[in-house]
């Protein structure tokens, strides 16, 4: 079973077999359209053999470009259920809210006893989403990895907006503070844009997915400004390619 | 005949009653095909960017239209109206105020609509007459209505036109009359719909040009248009002024909850969709209805006309699934 998600900024594929993934890939989504894929009859058709890939294989895909691409031969489903099927397949766990932070979007799920009940979904921009916090770290002029790796002390910012955060961070530099205090301040700006759905959706449990995940600092503030526990998944970028194999497989 | 514009429902029978024809100017822009292109000009005018696609929409159709004079509802509607009738009138068109008062006191509607009729130099007996032969559509719409909810003939779509054109019945009643039949009689003869998810669908009417076909496409049908349901008066009453006090779009989200809440349990809802246009107050609204609807409730917002969008329909989606999945499991 082929698990493909097609992320605004990222698409991610992953071939499962008895519940086990067996390999996977991520491609920028830009080149994957030029490189590995042509539109032909207002379908996607997939360059298979590029991407290394048994076309016999069943697949059924998701994402943001879920209705404007159709993969010839895929089913498709909402990105919601994907994410919600991946997080309940990686976490064995049934009550649970799923924060999912993307490329330019941001999704809240709150999932009990299984079944997906309610789901919030981010303002029609990309602020607070991966691309802010990447704007954000070139503006620093420090990696991902840097920028994961404060929260504390943050500066004070308002704007999340992945283009306008950049005006209000300059004039923090220009104020002098330390690079860490700024760093922390764009993290937990991401965290306070969340807070409010994470409340309105409230489960005592956490998953985070999509590429927010993995930065550490955020976690952290989202686990000390809940008091909720933040459970780890294995793959949470992969989460909604794996979503869409166990719904494919009727794994859940 | 002369046309008189209007901003939302207002007692339409007082223009029909002095022999002219009323124009909903929502229904003419959003039907127009050059509807973006209204909204741009409206933008070169002057209009902010954040500011409501309706009200953008409605300066340019009242500037574009051959209209006598356009009434304006300056009080139970949107505050935005007062700054659209500034600018038309900056623009040569008269303007005719009028208001719904916010207490829901019937002495003040009086008033309100006395002036109204003064202003179009009408009686009573010419108003209650034009309500007479209004009413008989009226029942039409009541039909169309029930033909929708309870023998799951009549799609969401067919339910909001007709609805939502009863806010001026097109300006030509007898073709809104045959229109409405036929489509009653040809809904007749259908197989009731199996309908595996029911919607609400509340707010003002939406400016996404394709959004009931799209629920449809996804196994989803709409069985109640809050709003619309209120313009087609569906609270007979023998006096206009009783009507329009019934009548809850003007007076608030409690005065419309009281409405909505029972038209849920009675249509058997399974999940409500609230629009709310982007930059609108109905906006913050949506706290009180989210507080008092204890049903699956997805609140969409719409900016300029057009398709469903791709966010959009990706919340579409997943919210019919999650119904959809609730049902099998009950």
């Amino acid at each position: 079973m082929l698990g493909i998600d097609l992320g605004s900024r990222t698409v991610k594929i992953v071939l499962m077999k008895n519940r086990e993934i067996m390999a996977c890939s991520l491609y920028d989504t830009i080149r994957f359209y030029r490189q590995f894929s042509r539109s032909s009859r207002g379908k996607l058709q997939l360059d298979f053999n590029g991407l290394n890939l048994d076309p016999e294989t069943e697949m059924v895909a998701t994402g943001y470009g879920k209705i404007a691409v159709t993969i010839a031969g895929a089913q498709k489903i909402p990105e919601i259920q994907a994410h919600a099927f991946g997080a309940l397949f990686q976490s064995r766990c049934e009550n649970f809210t799923l924060l999912d932070i993307g490329g330019q979007d941001t999704k809240v799920i709150q999932v009990q006893k299984g079944d997906i009940v309610d789901f919030a979904t981010n303002d029609r921009c990309a602020a607070g989403s991966g691309r802010y916090l990447e704007n954000m770290a070139s503006v620093l002029e420090i990696n991902w990895e840097q920028l994961s790796s404060y929260d504390q002390n943050p500066v004070e910012l308002n704007a999340t907006c992945a283009i306008f955060g950049e005006t209000e961070l300059i004039a923090r530099i220009v104020e002098g503070h330390p690079t860490s205090h700024l760093a922390a301040g764009v993290n937990y700006a991401v965290f306070k844009r969340v807070a409010p759905l994470l409340k309105k959706l409230y489960s005592d449990t956490i998953i985070l997915s999509g590429g927010g995940a993995l930065n550490p600092a955020l976690v952290r503030m989202i686990r000390e400004e809940t008091g909720c526990q933040v459970l780890p998944i294995k793959e949470p970028r992969l989460n909604g390619a794996i979503g869409c194999c166990v719904w494919g497989q009727g794994w859940k | 005949m002369k046309k008189i514009g209007f901003t939302t429902s207002i007692p339409v029978e007082i223009i029909y009653a002095a022999g002219q024809v009323p124009v909903d100017l929502n229904n003419l822009f959003i039907n127009s095909s050059r509807a973006l292109f209204m909204l741009d000009l409206a933008e070169e005018a002057g209009y902010p960017r954040n500011t409501c696609g309706w009200i953008k929409g409605l300066y340019t159709a009242a500037l574009e239209t051959d209209i006598q004079g356009v009434i304006a509802v300056m009080q139970g509607d949107c505050s935005n109206t007062q700054a659209l009738m500034e600018t038309l009138q900056m623009q040569g068109r008269e303007i005719i105020p009028f208001a719904y008062p916010y207490d829901r006191d019937p002495e003040m509607l009086r008033l309100y609509v006395e002036k109204l009729m003064a202003y179009f130099s009408v009686n009573w007996d010419q108003v209650l007459q034009a309500k007479k032969d209004l009413d008989q559509i009226r029942q039409h719409c009541r039909e169309l209505d029930r033909l929708t909810w309870q023998e799951n003939v009549v799609t969401g779509a067919e339910n909001h036109y007709f609805l939502v054109s009863s806010s001026d019945f097109l300006g030509q009643p007898q073709t809104y009359e045959q229109e409405i039949k036929a489509c009653i009689q040809m809904a007749r003869e259908r197989e009731p719909n199996l309908d595996e998810v029911r919607l609400a669908y509340m707010g003002v009417p939406p400016i996404f040009t394709n959004l009931y076909e799209s629920i449809e496409a996804m196994g989803a049908r709409i069985v109640y248009n809050e709003v619309q349901h209120q313009f087609s008066m569906p609270h007979s009453s023998d006096h206009i002024l009783d009507q329009y006090l019934a009548y809850t779009y003007p007076y608030g989200a409690f005065a419309r909850l009281k409405d909505i809440l029972p038209e849920l349990e009675k249509r058997n809802v399974d999940g409500i969709i609230h629009y709310t246009q982007t930059f609108c107050f109905r906006q913050i609204e949506d706290i009180i209805y989210r507080s008092h609807i204890k049903k699956p409730f997805l609140t969409l917002e719409g900016d300029k006309p057009g398709k469903v969008d791709a966010r959009t329909r990706m919340r579409l989606e997943s919210f019919v699934n999650m119904l959809k999945m609730r049902g099998k499991g009950r």
